[in-house]
């Protein structure tokens, strides 16, 4: 053994917004560098989306004949597979809280000085460049496949702006969910509902006017609804045909702000909520 | 006793709100103060069950302290209050004159903590691993690199501190967790049950590890264990914590005095109540004698190991396995917390 040097009292770095900042990145960076350790969360939650977009979305094109809208239907199911992979995404990183509290470093974490809060956010700064990663990856292949873009730099502002509030709610629900259950087969056992369920109501596949009308009632709640609208909107249909389904306007823009409002609602709501739920679960 | 130099925590932010800021200085304000000071602690789970129920202790800069309990006794609840991951009920706590339920943040800044169970990042590499926690802890770069390399030679990983932790043996990952939890230099370190399920070799070498540090370091220790042995060895007092309640609290030496030089101890075929009773009444036991099962401990005190023989033999008790032997803090727990568990039951 070597001497140690007399231990001295470390004096913390400056105070305030730095250090704040510094403790952020350091969680971010923890999550990033564990991730990286663990491929199939980068690899897994793309394959069925992308068969859905590579395969099965030309296939149903040449059996029905698309949407007779102008529309290319590659296309639309490309951007409507983006709301499986975002979810799916979103579940694998909730799942990696739930490791971390059974057998990996939550404790040590939860001892350090820094606010809890912040174990929530540096995961979700990671759970929102690994999404963006994976859907233009999905994006890029729907392309090559043959599907049909027109992105403009507006467009893609409204793409961005709806995928990645979207991605801030579906990480809030994942780390909620993770937050109150106990055991792993139970957080398993409710992505179909959370991350499936809503992906077959929110016009992912098909318009949602194509569904019942209380079914696509129901489905104006859903953020995934919404955020579709204005992927759809920024990359594929700048006439909005997806955000009429919704609003029933004249006015593409303002249906397209009210979109973005409403989900930017459920992303503040949800991680809100998150935080809460992280904090009581981790204090007996 | 606290070595430190003259030095100023600039303390993370609360809430918007800036703390503080404090001198931490041997020679200061803080110097008598108690590293740790727990008054009136009490924790009480949804259900009603009382994991502690009122406890009270201080322990001084530099300070070992040990609290010592069988499973359920309360201690990792008390560590679980001190390190906020527990809301107490009632009470109050204070790291280095931080209180742990209104300082929380400042209260962590000070301390650091080895876990029962292991908590690492098994996919990170133990460097890695050291390195977050020197990053959460804010301390500069340059200082955490040659710390954190004095410490892994220290503890004896420099070979294995570039690899997976999943790799690492069960005792190679707790010296790595010990390490960890020293990278900040913390004012308090906590050890709960440090050295629980590894193999006896191992366990001894961990002590050793411990002893080395806690001679080097010079900072104030809480342990929570169930090896008497390890108390005795670590700790300048121990705390005896029963059913939630500190049942003794005094040095080891003080707390094995109680019980004389030499301890006689004996198996009973019968009453063992009757057999103490005959050894008090001839006046060769006193009321710190106990009996567990059908074995019966007598500390001798003053007198003679052939006194006790001549009264086991003249009350013809049926005794065996007779032998003589130093007490030991096991005799001092059984004592305050085996009758009690007899009487419960």
């Amino acid at each position: 053994m070597s001497a140690i040097a007399e231990a001295l009292p470390i004096p913390l770095r400056a105070a305030g917004r730095t250090r704040r900042a510094s403790a952020l990145l350091t969680i971010a960076k923890r999550r990033a560098s564990l991730t990286s350790k663990t491929p199939r969360q980068i690899a897994v939650p793309l394959l069925g989306p992308a068969i859905l977009a590579l395969v099965v979305a030309p296939a149903l094109k040449v059996a029905t004949g698309g949407l007779h809208t102008g529309i290319d239907y590659t296309a639309f199911v490309g951007v409507g597979a983006v709301g499986l992979v975002i979810p799916l995404s979103s579940i694998f990183a909730g799942l990696s809280v739930l490791v971390d509290r059974h057998s990996g470093a939550q404790r040590e974490l939860l001892a350090a000085p820094v606010p809890r809060a912040y174990l929530v956010l540096g995961n979700l700064i990671v759970a929102l460049g690994l999404a963006t990663l994976q859907v233009a990856v999905l994006i890029g292949l729907t392309a090559i496949r043959g599907g049909a873009f027109h992105i403009t730099a507006t467009g893609l502002a409204w793409f961005v702006a709806s995928a990645l509030l979207f991605t801030v709610f579906m990480y809030g629900v994942a780390e909620t969910l993770a937050s109150k259950v106990t055991k792993q087969e139970d957080y398993v056992g409710a992505t179909p509902a959370v991350a499936i369920l809503p992906f077959f109501l929110a016009g992912a596949l098909y318009p949602i006017t194509a569904m019942p009308a209380v079914l696509a009632d129901i489905a104006k709640v859903f953020p995934l609804t919404h955020a579709l609208a204005l992927m759809r909107y920024g990359f594929i249909d700048p006439r909005g045909g997806s955000l009429h389904d919704i609003w029933g306007m004249h006015n593409v823009t303002a249906e397209a702000w009210l979109s973005i409002a409403v989900i930017a609602l459920w992303a503040i709501a949800l991680t809100a909520i998150s935080i809460r739920a992280f904090k009581r679960s981790a204090v007996s | 006793m606290n070595k430190l130099k003259s030095k100023e925590i600039s303390a993370p932010t609360m809430n918007g709100h800036r703390p503080d800021l404090r001198i931490i200085d041997g020679a200061g304000e803080d110097a008598g103060a108690p590293a740790v000071k727990v008054s009136r602690l009490r924790k009480t789970y949804p259900g009603g069950v009382e994991a502690v129920k009122g406890i009270d202790f201080e322990v001084a800069p530099g300070e070992v302290f040990g609290l010592l309990g069988p499973n359920g006794a309360g201690k990792s609840t008390t560590i679980g209050m001190l390190t906020t991951t527990v809301q107490p009920t009632s009470g109050s706590a204070q790291l280095a004159g931080y209180d742990v339920a209104t300082q929380p943040l400042l209260a962590r800044s000070v301390s650091s903590v080895v876990f029962q169970d292991a908590v690492v990042d098994r996919a990170l590499s133990g460097w890695a691993n050291l390195d977050l926690h020197a990053r959460l802890w804010g301390v500069p770069a340059e200082r955490a690199n040659r710390r954190i390399a004095e410490l892994v030679e220290a503890v004896g990983l420099s070979e294995l501190i570039g690899r997976p932790v999943s790799s690492y043996s069960g005792g190679q990952r707790r010296r790595l967790e010990i390490a960890r939890a020293l990278v900040s230099s913390p004012r308090v370190l906590f050890l709960d049950e440090p050295t629980v399920g590894l193999d006896p070799r191992i366990r001894h070498e961990l002590l050793d590890v411990i002893v080395g540090l806690r001679n080097r370091e010079h900072m104030t220790i809480l342990v929570t264990t169930h090896y008497l042995d390890e108390a005795q060895r670590l700790c300048d007092r121990v705390a005896i914590i029963h059913e939630g309640q500190i049942v003794a609290l005094d040095s080891p030496q003080a707390l094995l005095a109680g019980l004389g030089r030499e301890i006689l101890e004996f198996r009973v075929e019968g009453s063992t109540d009757a057999a103490l009773s005959a050894l008090r009444q001839r006046g060769v036991a006193r009321g710190d004698s106990f009996a567990i099962g059908a074995r019966v401990t007598v500390p001798l005190h003053e007198h003679a190991t052939t006194e006790a023989l001549a009264v086991i033999e003249s009350e013809r008790l049926r005794v065996s396995e007779i032998a003589t032997r130093v007490p030991t803090l096991d005799d001092v727990y059984l004592e305050l917390t085996g009758a009690r568990l007899d009487e419960a039951a």
